[in-house]
């Protein structure tokens, strides 16, 4: 081979020297295809290529089951929009990305996204667990994101493209307080895993027990990867609570409970749990180890409100069915899930913002977001994206209000909502049991 | 003080569970010359195979013996498929560690793959708490400290006086003496398998029971607690895992008392580093 490469030295150096022009020319042509790709996707709607939409939020780990609730509000938002021609002919698609809600995994999880996903246009999920660490990544890629973190932060520090449709913990914890006042507790025991996403409503708790009096008798952190909690449920038991604050995902809260149970001479002690803990997952888990009758008398949390009877959940529960096929179990499980309602709204709303910005782009699209959220005078209501993208078409200005109801952001793009108090019947499905006043809350809050 | 008599109590079903699960363990390390990691994994396999039977409408009781037949099975294709073909090519300890490190992992993210994410409970009564002075008690946790006992008498008795146990110490004391005295020690490496398997599937079940509800990846730290147990009573000591997991149980049941129970599991390695500060072997090891 050596002998024959001498030989043809000539034709050899030619050869090379044609291969290094082919090489260059193909460079030049990838370099060109990216840079037209890059184009296409910063110029948004010039092309019609598919689109995508991120779901960062965790799938493997102690809060696991948060994941599927993001994912399928994605399926169902990105049916709508694909049934009324896409986003600006662009189709549009979810792309699962796993945080395994840690941030020592979300960040190069997030940074991995990017990387690979050129065609990315909004990222939805980012629980508590990971929000810290990854929102500040996605804000300096310029792309928006509708998160689930409660975390206070976000209530001072202001990131141009984050958007969330959920109340901060601090007002989520003021909530639980206000519930346990209107249902005549007044002894409160506080049982939290140990993720940074349940920890964060530990100490606005604390401040509200106290300003409305009550007595806080005890304070467990369930560490998520235990296996029993025999001795915090019989400290939480001998404390005498009248009622428990929780929010402990993966097996922790059944296990926890079920402990609870057993050491207080099988009876129950109520429980006033987070909206992370209105899931079919937990309810699956719980109602497994406690009796899915004592956990349905016993149990209630605070949740955004979400209008189970108008156009607007029309629309998102014909969605969802619609994608049922690739949702393992179906999609009945996650037509209460206010995760799923509000991510759903979240794609629908930036997507009527593309619309009406008639770009993909984050950067130019992303003052659309509050302006059709929010509503402008005169706006007309929308309640699905066709409808807002006739409307659009029209010449008129719209306002946005899905399933999850009327939004309002304030300057750190935070629409906390209207609580309500759910709660689950025997058979897991999730129904209204009462509200709360804003005199309610305003009399916890510290 | 019912708080300490109370935590010494859950302190003993920590041990049970602990027991059943790190003397089959030590005694497969002795034996067969795998520290298989892979154990863990095993373990929630057979709880799971439990729950199948369960959910058929069978008494856990009977998922319990699936599970151990589960187990058994489990590992000697573990043993037959992944580890001997390692052994004979002369793979180094620490190979076989991490490839049951491997293992482990294909078998819990495998079983999550087939199961989903959710928790599962098994469908059966705890039974009425019974209390004497400050302990607190389920009859289902006391069937479990009862079946550890059981469990431990078995192994006694199987490692003193049949002629599998004397094959087994021998084996797992000098394997080319043993079989230089006529013992057949790959059978006896392989029956090791078989029996240390069931106790793992045993031991997955009564740890999913005690545990009220479990996922794939349950047992993932419970293996830790396993390896302080052995190491703590003498890797490859039966005797000295049983007094290991009684440590190890009762210590972090009872610190969980006082201190916030979140640093229980560092208080199993604090009394594990103290005591081989002063017995590298554990206590029941040999000396060097």
């Amino acid at each position: 081979m050596r002998i024959h490469d001498r030989n043809n030295a000539t034709s050899s150096t030619l050869r090379t020297g044609r291969a290094r022009r082919r090489r260059a020319l193909a460079l030049v042509a990838v370099a060109g295809l990216g840079l037209a790709a890059c184009s296409s996707s910063s110029s948004g709607g010039a092309g019609t290529g598919p689109i995508t939409i991120g779901v960062l939020a965790p799938f493997t780990g102690a809060d696991a089951a948060l994941g599927p609730n993001y994912r399928v509000g994605c399926l169902g938002a990105t049916h709508a929009l694909n049934a009324a021609g896409g986003v600006l002919g662009h189709k549009v698609s979810c792309k699962v990305v796993d945080t395994r809600g840690d941030p020592a995994d979300a960040v190069p999880a997030t940074r991995q996204m990017f990387a690979t996903t050129s065609n990315l246009v909004l990222v939805i999920g980012v629980t508590g667990d990971e929000a810290a660490s990854v929102v500040p990544i996605i804000n300096a890629n310029k792309t928006v994101v509708v998160a689930m973190t409660g975390q206070s932060e976000f209530d001072s520090v202001h990131f141009d493209y984050f958007y969330r449709l959920v109340a901060p913990d601090l007002a989520e914890s003021y909530a639980m307080v206000a519930i346990a006042k209107q249902k005549g507790y007044s002894k409160v025991a506080l049982a939290y895993g140990n993720d940074i996403g349940s920890q964060t409503f530990v100490k606005p708790a604390v401040a509200s027990i106290a300003k409305a009096g009550m007595t806080l008798t005890d304070s467990e952190t369930l560490d998520l990867h235990a296996t029993t909690f025999r001795t915090e449920a019989l400290k939480i038991v001998q404390s005498h609570p009248d009622v428990i604050f929780t929010e402990a995902l993966g097996s922790t809260d059944a296990t926890f409970l079920s402990e609870v149970k057993q050491l207080n001479g099988g009876t129950m002690i109520p429980v006033v749990g987070t909206q992370a803990t209105i899931d079919p997952a937990w309810f699956k888990a719980v109602s497994a180890a406690v009796g899915a009758s004592t956990l349905a008398t016993n149990y209630v949390a605070d949740n955004v409100s979400v209008d189970f009877t108008g156009p607007a959940y029309k629309s998102f529960s014909q969605n969802l069915n619609a994608v049922a096929s690739q949702v393992s179990g179906g999609v009945t499980p996650y037509l209460s899930v206010g995760g799923t309602v509000h991510l759903y709204d979240g794609i629908i709303l930036a997507a009527l913002a593309m619309a009406k910005a008639k770009s993909t782009t984050p950067s130019v699209y992303r003052p659309f977001i509050e302006q059709i959220g929010n509503g402008t005078a005169g706006a007309t209501v929308v309640s699905n994206y066709a409808d807002g993208v006739a409307a659009l078409k029209a010449g008129k200005n719209i306002r946005y209000i899905g399933p999850g109801g009327p939004t309002n952001f304030d300057s750190y793009h935070t629409s906390a909502g209207i609580f309500v108090l759910n709660a689950y019947d025997s058979t897991g499905a999730v129904k209204v049991v009462g509200t709360l006043t804003n005199a309610e809350l305003q009399a916890v809050t510290p | 003080m019912n708080l300490f008599l109370a935590s010494l109590g859950f302190g003993l079903v920590t041990a049970a569970v602990l027991a059943i699960a790190s003397v089959g363990f030590t005694m497969q390390f002795a034996v067969t010359d795998v520290l298989n990691l892979a154990y863990s994994g095993v373990m929630i396999v057979g709880a799971y195979v439990a729950y199948a039977v369960n959910s058929a409408g069978l008494s856990v009781w009977i998922g319990l013996v699936a599970a151990a037949l589960a187990g058994t099975v489990l590992s000697l294709l573990l043993n037959r498929v992944i580890y001997t073909p390692f052994q004979r090519r002369k793979s180094t300890g620490i190979t076989l560690v991490i490839v049951s490190l491997g293992m482990t992992l294909i078998l819990v993210f495998g079983l999550q793959a087939v199961v989903g994410g959710t928790n599962v409970s098994y469908s059966m009564s705890q039974g009425p708490s019974l209390r004497l002075g400050g302990l607190q008690l389920s009859v289902v946790q006391l069937v479990i400290i009862g079946m550890a006992v059981l469990s431990m008498l078995l192994v006694h008795g199987l490692l003193r006086h049949t002629r599998l146990g004397k094959a087994m110490r021998a084996t797992a004391a000098n394997r080319s003496l043993a079989r230089n005295c006529g013992i057949r020690t790959d059978r006896v490496v392989t029956l090791t398998w078989a029996v240390t398997g069931a106790l793992c599937g045993v031991a997955g079940t009564v740890f999913a029971i005690d545990a009220g509800s479990f996922g794939a990846t349950s047992t993932q730290l419970f293996l830790v607690l396993i390896l302080a147990a052995v190491f703590l009573g003498g890797p490859g000591q039966p005797y000295g895992a049983m007094l290991g997991a009684i440590i190890i149980g009762l210590g972090t049941e009872v610190s969980a008392a006082y201190i916030t129970p979140e640093y229980k599991d560092v208080v199993a390695f604090v009394l594990l580093l103290a005591i081989l500060a002063f017995r590298p072997s554990g206590l029941l090891g040999a000396r060097t």
